[in-house]
């Protein structure tokens, strides 16, 4: 029988040792790629050794071996709406009521009170997301997207009125916000769902339904007016329209014949299925 | 008794039936990613199914699954009732309801998000409640199998705790750990934002929290494979475990190092600099550890079995062993796997190399074959060798049970040697539908009928087992009594208090971490980044 202060002292080694060893694989790990490497590489670079170190820490941008060129472009924005965590919260605490005094104000002799549009070349806007309407309206205040009528409107606009009036039409309820679209033809249907990677056209569904997985201000387009759709789509294809971000739309609608336009602004003046 | 084999079963069922349903989803995938079903489903379809499948196997099958097995372990190897039995079952009808919750928000459409989140894509709250569930309903068993160790060591003072039960606790001790980071991420970013409180997330922190979780929730889900292999399979072998010692190394090596090595998920990303990414790769390479001495230690103990049964020579001992039962081929088939998976890891893990299939198909065939390879066929094997034990049932005859296996192991290595090529060819992962009238990808085409015949196979194997399964339930033949444990070699009558209990391990563990994760995790607090807007996809 062993005594009973042995396996003390063998428990005592196996606390000791593994804990050595444990902390000096880390306090290895940490030499090298905090002081050894960055060093090593920045000086093959030209970069001092206090700066590779940061950059390898990630205090600094760029990488520890290779000098940084500074980008000096100006950016030249399409839209002055920046979805800031303030804009999103301007649009979280909206109110609908104030937005439907300033509709039944300005909005509805065009757009409905109920955000359904009284002639074919206006939007529908009930049931819209709040931040496309927000894009757009802030759009047309800023000069980034103009239109004869809305450009005036819009000016006269500050920024919570323009988010009261989103919340108010997107607390509209669409009538049928998904109905099946039937008599659709198979290839508009095909440009809805999967796009046409031959042509690097990616599928409208992938942005423009409620939930999908595109940018936030893009548009519903369920029950949308079909003119509207048409004449939009023609003018991002030529151009006319450009408060796109990324030029996205423009990118896209260039790609599609008049004909795919008429199917498309058919499709969607039903909804999406 | 009678009690806690229904608690067993229950788990084990709920496990294998998420499994069976996520195995047609999987057959389902292949065939829409294929040729030969392009175009079959909108890639709304293929992502509620992505993240389905995801979910069963990923949640659902493991941690069930780890429960009963654990459950089961803590009984037969102890030989001690299970204390909390109440709170067992509650755990057990509590996580039912969360599974419920995830699935059923899953089927309704919104929650398409994968199970790994994927911030600022924020789903319907339900999704992310549910799967909280589930995670406290397993923390229950992890407290009930410290609770067991713990009475259990008070009854048995001195004596080392057996192995399998010591591999379980240490799995339960990592689940505490490895859940900690995935809870932060849905409790202080996905859920307020789920609910509407935020307008942004930080996604740079979101992922970071997530890699916490994410390699170490594979080593949860490894685990119960090496508990059988250093338990199970030299008995079933007619052999002995050619060390105790190296047991215990391995599963505190598992501890140790699978937690602080989640950055190297993260090498393509831009929010960490390169020595925590460095530090973690290193840390990684040791996760190569308990997987070096296990293949040392396991061969060695098959040899003693192969040896016992007459084998000779320098390979002799390996055709003298019992491949016909299924504990031993499941062993053989997951090595085999084993090999192939972490020679694919080695690559993920390596700055350089990871470059080049990161993102890729090589990707998602690596943890097929590790998890759905490696993990599951041999969850398949304790599932035949316990059942018997819980039904009081014997099979009627091995032959299905040995098909089932060969189905399986056929199956996955068809389905992922091509897809590691196709990574390697540049084949996106997370995709939805690809098009085959592109010329590059059309070359692709036939590999990827390849990989879906071995997909076919899988289902068939799926299938097969739980058909095996069920007819066991209504065997005639009674259980033979045996003892279901390897003995060591050399057993020990005495181990260093190190090598029987998580204290110290838990120390060091929380150092390790607090070195590879505080500075990373910390930049987000002191210096924010900018944030991604929430992005809900219900």
């Amino acid at each position: 029988m062993a005594e009973p202060s042995e396996p003390r002292a063998v428990d005592r080694l196996w606390r000791i040792w593994p804990s050595v060893a444990v902390v000096a694989i880390v306090l290895t790990g940490a030499l090298l790629g905090i002081l050894i490497i960055p060093v090593v590489q920045g000086r093959s670079a030209g970069i001092d050794a206090f700066t590779a170190i940061c950059r390898a820490l990630g205090i600094l941008p760029g990488s520890p071996a290779s000098p940084q060129i500074p980008n000096r472009n100006p950016p030249t924005p399409v839209s002055q709406v920046v979805w800031t965590p303030s804009v999103l919260q301007i649009l979280a605490e909206a109110k609908p009521e104030r937005g439907r005094a300033k509709v039944q104000e300005v909005c509805t002799a065009c757009h409905g009170e109920q955000g359904v549009s009284v002639s074919p070349e206006f939007p529908n806007l009930a049931g819209q997301s709040g931040t496309a309407i927000y894009k757009q309206l802030n759009d047309y205040h800023t000069g980034s997207r103009t239109n004869p009528l809305m450009t005036d409107i819009a000016k006269a606009l500050d920024g919570s009125t323009i988010a009261d009036v989103a919340a108010y039409y997107a607390g509209q309820p669409m009538r049928n916000p998904n109905p099946y679209t039937l008599g659709a033809p198979d290839a508009i249907v095909q440009l809805v769902e999967l796009g046409d990677p031959n042509r690097n056209i990616p599928p409208c569904a992938a942005c423009h339904r409620q939930g999908a997985g595109g940018p936030i201000d893009a548009p519903v387009l369920a029950e949308q007016r079909q003119e509207y759709l048409t004449s939009q789509l023609k003018m991002f294809a030529s151009g006319q329209r450009r408060n796109d971000v990324y030029g996205r739309m423009r990118a896209i609608a260039a790609k599609l014949t008049d004909s795919e336009i008429d199917g498309l602004a058919a499709y969607y003046r039903a909804g999406l299925r | 008794m009678r009690n806690t084999e229904r608690l067993c079963l229950a788990h084990l069922w709920l496990a294998f039936a998420a499994f069976v349903g996520a195995a047609v989803l999987g057959a389902w995938q292949m065939w829409v990613r294929s040729p030969l079903g392009a175009h079959t489903g909108t890639p709304g379809d293929y992502y509620m199914s992505v993240t389905a499948h995801g979910v069963a196997m990923a949640y659902v099958l493991s941690t069930f699954f780890i429960m009963g097995f654990g459950y089961f372990v803590a009984v037969t190897a102890l030989n001690r009732p299970l204390p909390g039995k109440g709170w067992a079952w509650a755990g057990f009808v509590v996580g039912v309801i969360g599974v419920l919750m995830a699935l059923v928000t899953i089927g309704l459409g919104k929650a398409s998000v994968l199970y790994t989140f994927y911030p600022p894509l924020t789903a319907s709250p339900w999704f992310y409640l549910g799967l909280v569930v589930v995670v406290l309903a397993s923390w229950v068993w992890c407290v009930l199998m410290l609770v067991s160790l713990a009475a259990w060591k008070r009854e048995n003072p001195g004596r080392p705790v057996p192995l399998a039960m010591f591999a379980t606790v240490a799995n339960a001790v990592l689940w505490l750990w490895t859940t900690v980071g995935l809870a932060v991420e849905l409790f202080y970013q996905v859920l307020p934002a789920a609910l509407g409180f935020v307008q942004t997330v930080d996604v740079g922190l979101s992922r970071t929290l997530f890699s916490w979780t994410l390699h170490a929730i594979v080593y949860f889900w490894l685990i119960p494979a090496y508990i059988a292999f250093y338990t199970m399979v030299p008995r079933a072998a007619g052999g002995r475990l050619y060390s105790d010692t190296m047991g215990r190394l391995t599963f505190i090596f598992f501890l140790i190092y699978s937690l602080p090595v989640g950055l190297h998920h993260l090498l393509m990303d831009p929010e960490h600099g390169n020595s925590f990414k460095f530090i973690q790769v290193l840390l990684t390479a040791f996760v190569a550890a308990p997987t070096v001495l296990t293949i040392f230690t396991i061969p060695a103990s098959l040899e003693i079995a192969g040896r016992l049964r007459g084998g000779r020579g320098v390979f002799g001992w390996i055709l003298a062993l019992p491949w016909d039962r299924p504990m031993v081929l499941a062993a053989g088939l997951s090595f085999v796997m084993l090999f192939f998976g972490g020679l694919g890891g080695l690559i993920n893990m390596a700055y350089g190399m990871n470059a080049m299939i990161h993102n890729t198909a090589w990707v998602t065939a690596h943890f097929h074959l590790i998890y759905g390879g490696t993990s599951v066929i041999m969850y398949f094997a304790i599932a035949y060798e316990i059942w018997p034990r819980l039904t009081g049932r014997q099979h009627q005859s091995l032959a299905p049970l040995r098909w089932q296996l060969w189905l399986w192991f056929v199956g996955m290595m068809v389905m992922t040697l091509p897809w590691h090529w196709l990574g390697l060819q540049g084949q996106w992962r997370r995709v939805a539908n690809f098009n085959y009238d592109n010329p590059i990808i059309a070359s692709w085409g036939p590999l990827v009928i390849v990989s879906l015949a071995g997909g076919l196979v899988l289902l068939a194997s799926a299938l097969l087992f739980v058909r095996n399964l069920a007819v066991l339930h209504r065997s005639v033949l009674p259980a033979p009594t045996r003892s279901l444990y390897a003995l060591a070699v050399d057993p020990p009558r005495r181990v260093p208090a190190a090598l029987n209990g998580f204290g110290l391990w838990n120390v060091l563990v929380l150092v390790v971490m607090l070195l590879a994760y505080g500075f990373p995790i910390a930049q987000f607090v002191v210096a924010p980044s900018p944030s991604a807007i929430v992005h809900r996809t219900e």
